[in-house]
Order: C-alpha cells, then sequence, then structure tokens
C-alpha cells in the first residue's frame, strides 16, 4: 500500500482528459436532448390544454346557441298563440259590440213604431165616435161643442188607455 | 492487511507486489493501472460518440443507455444541489461515476491483475487518491469562483477557534474518500483471488456477482460525496 506518485499524476490527467472528452461528446448532447425533449413535452401539453380550452368554449357557444334557438322559438310560439287569443277576443268583442248595436236599434225602432201606431189609431177612434155621436144626436150641437167633445173624448180615450 | 498482500502475491504468479511498470511516456511510469484507464477511457469515448453521434428524439440502443445514465446521475445531483448545478457541475460528477464504476468492473474481467496492462484502476490507492484529489481541488476551486473570498469564512464557523479542525476536515476528505473506495475494490478483488485459488470453480462466483454490486455502491457514493463537498462548498446562502 505504497504511493507510486506516476500513477496519481496518470489518474489525475487521464480523469480531466475525460472530462473533456465526455463534455463533449455525453453531457453536453444528451443534456441539450432531454431539454429539448422536455420543452416539446411541455409544448405539446400546453397545445393540448389550449385545444381542449378551445373545444370547451366551442361546446359553451354551441349549447348557448341552442338555448337561444330553443327560447327563441318558445318566444315565437308564444307570440302566436297570444296573437292568435287577442284576435279571437276582439273578433267577439266586436261581435257582440254589434249585435248590441242592432238589438237597441230594433227595439227602437219597434217603440216608435209603437207609439206612431197608438196615436194614429187615438186620432181615428175619436173622429170616428164623434162621427158616430153626431148621426145620433143629429145636428143639435153646434160646431163649438162638437169641437169640445171631441177634445174630452180624446182626453178620456187617453185616460183609458 | 500483511496476509492479503501475500495472497494477492501468490495469486498473481510470484510476482512483487509493487507497481507492475510497463513503459515510460513523457518521464512517467505507465502501470497497467495507467493502461486499463487508457482503455476505459477509449471505451466510454466509444460509447458516448456511438450514442450521441445520430441522436434520435426519441432514443433507442445505446443512446437509450446512455441517457438513462445521464439522467440518473442529473437526477441524483439534482436532489443534493439542486438542478441548476447538477446541470453545471454535471460534466465532473458524472465522468466521475462512469469512470469509477466502469474502473471497478474492469477488475471482473478475466486476467485482470494477472495480465499485464490490464488491472482495475480503483484497486490502487495512488489512483483514488488522484481522482480524490481532483475533487478535493475541484470542491476549493468551485467554492472560490462561486462566492469568492466569503468562500473562506465557512472555515472559521461557526466558532474561530474551529479553523484548524475545520482544515483537518478538509485535508481528510480526500484521504478517506481514496482508502475508501481502494479498500473496498482491493479487498473484494483479493477475496475472489482467496476463494479462486482454494477452489477455482463456482465458488468465487457468488462473491464475483456481489463484486458487481459494491462496485456500482462504491461508485455511487464516492459520487455522492464528492457532489455534497461541492454542493457544500458552493451553497449560496441567502438571508
Amino acid at each position: 500500500m505504497e504511493i507510486h506518485i506516476p500513477d496519481i499524476v496518470w489518474a489525475i490527467i487521464n480523469f480531466l482528459i475525460l472530462v473533456a472528452i465526455l463534455n463533449k461528446f455525453l453531457h453536453k448532447p444528451v443534456t441539450k436532448m432531454l431539454n429539448e425533449r422536455r420543452n416539446e413535452v411541455i409544448n405539446n401539453l400546453d397545445k393540448a390544454e389550449k385545444a381542449k380550452i378551445d373545444s370547451e368554449k366551442m361546446k359553451d357557444e354551441y349549447a348557448s346557441q341552442l338555448q337561444n334557438a330553443k327560447s327563441e322559438a318558445q318566444e315565437i310560439i308564444a307570440k302566436a298563440s297570444k296573437m292568435g287569443e287577442e284576435t279571437k277576443n276582439e273578433i267577439v268583442t266586436q261581435a257582440r259590440v254589434e249585435a248590441e248595436k242592432v238589438s237597441a236599434k230594433a227595439q227602437d225602432e219597434i217603440r216608435l213604431e209603437k207609439t206612431k201606431a197608438l196615436a194614429e189609431l187615438r186620432d181615428e177612434v175619436a173622429t170616428l165616435a164623434v162621427l158616430a155621436a153626431e148621426k145620433i144626436i143629429s145636428k143639435s150641437i153646434d160646431s163649438k161643442d162638437h169641437e169640445k167633445m171631441v177634445q174630452d173624448f180624446v182626453k178620456e180615450v187617453g185616460e183609458a188607455q | 492487511m500483511f496476509w492479503t498482500k501475500a495472497a494477492y502475491a501468490a495469486e498473481s504468479g510470484g510476482t512483487d507486489h509493487g507497481p507492475q511498470i510497463l513503459f515510460s511516456l513523457f518521464g512517467l511510469d505507465v502501470t497497467s493501472e495507467t493502461t486499463t484507464m487508457w482503455g476505459i477511457m477509449l471505451l466510454l469515448a466509444i460509447a458516448s460518440y456511438l450514442a450521441t453521434r445520430n441522436m434520435k428524439r426519441i432514443p433507442s440502443g445505446i443512446q437509450n443507455v446512455m441517457e438513462f445514465a445521464v439522467e440518473g446521475i442529473i437526477n441524483l445531483l439534482s436532489g443534493i444541489m439542486g438542478e441548476e448545478r447538477a446541470k453545471k457541475y454535471l460534466p465532473l460528477l458524472g465522468s466521475l461515476f462512469l469512470f469509477i464504476l466502469i474502473s471497478n468492473y474492469s477488475g471482473v474481467l478475466p486476467g485482470a491483475g494477472h495480465t499485464p496492462g490490464l488491472k482495475a484502476p480503483t484497486s490502487n490507492w495512488s489512483v483514488t487518491l488522484g481522482l480524490a484529489l481532483v475533487v478535493f481541488m475541484s470542491t476549493q476551486y468551485y467554492g472560490v469562483k462561486e462566492r469568492g473570498l466569503k468562500y473562506f469564512k465557512h472555515f472559521f464557523e461557526p466558532l474561530p477557534f474551529m479553523f484548524p479542525l475545520n482544515i483537518i476536515e478538509q485535508m481528510v476528505r480526500p484521504l478517506s474518500l481514496s482508502l475508501r473506495l481502494y479498500g473496498n475494490v482491493f479487498g473484494e478483488e483479493m477475496v475472489v483471488a482467496g476463494l479462486f485459488a482454494l477452489v477455482p470453480l463456482i465458488v468465487p462466483l457468488p462473491m464475483m456477482i456481489l463484486g458487481l454490486l459494491f462496485g456500482f455502491i462504491q461508485a455511487f457514493v464516492f459520487t455522492l460525496l464528492a457532489s455534497i463537498y461541492i454542493a457544500e462548498a458552493t451553497e449560496v446562502h441567502h438571508h
């Protein structure tokens, strides 16, 4: 177990040369490759992440579009049915108003006709009565009395009615 | 310690237990440990080159193996010093782990220790001391680089009179690091060699399989401690 100086020197020289050789042919290229591969993996992961986010966004977009379309269709249907209801109500109301108007007019006409007929009848009856009385009591009553009698009679008839 | 050395000498064909000097390069003796280190460096360089020559986004084959190893080391270091510093000190600590691991395993190769030119580098204290000194120097260097003069302040903490103890602690680290690794690898090899001398067949096999586990654990522990030392030295306290 003695020290042999040339072996120490050779060991140091050889080792330093080996460090240089391995640095050039092993450590540098391998660390470079490891870094490249690592960067590539990171890049790919980033890309995948981005693609995932994009597709998620697109999915959300489509979902919201679908939702919009659905609610729009719902709205259109609701509007249409509301419009139909309104139109129906309007028509019915109008018809009712019209009918009422027609009925009121008819009643008015009837009342008018009735009043007119009654008046005519009253006149007729009075004249006839006077004529009959004239014939009965001959020409005993003068024109003035005659007038008065007709008036009374008319009055009576009017009250009797 | 004496008997293991004797057994080792007997096992390695009666050769001297001193360093086996093969030849000299730039005035430095080259031993079997050094040539094995060169082989390991070549192996790691070729494997790394093949793994990263034509990198695919989806890894396969050797690229997968080496990526797995580097990623595992980064994760280990990240747990100790955070991801940023883990990547910064990966070249040093990753190389340390791979180098020690393959060095430990080179001792399992047939003929390792007996064949000139092939011997597990980490079964030699000089080699592990060299590696531990690299860790020691790196720790001081990165400490000063990251924290400047403040780095030296922690030698006087928690109390100024602790300074000598702190210095001793720093100095002991390379010693404990190198001795732990050397002792484990050398001891494991000695046990295998001893068993092999007694019963050459099958009996040493369980020990050799355990040796693979120990080889990994020792590489792991060395790297773990080294990263803890560096993490401690480069820790920036936020107030």
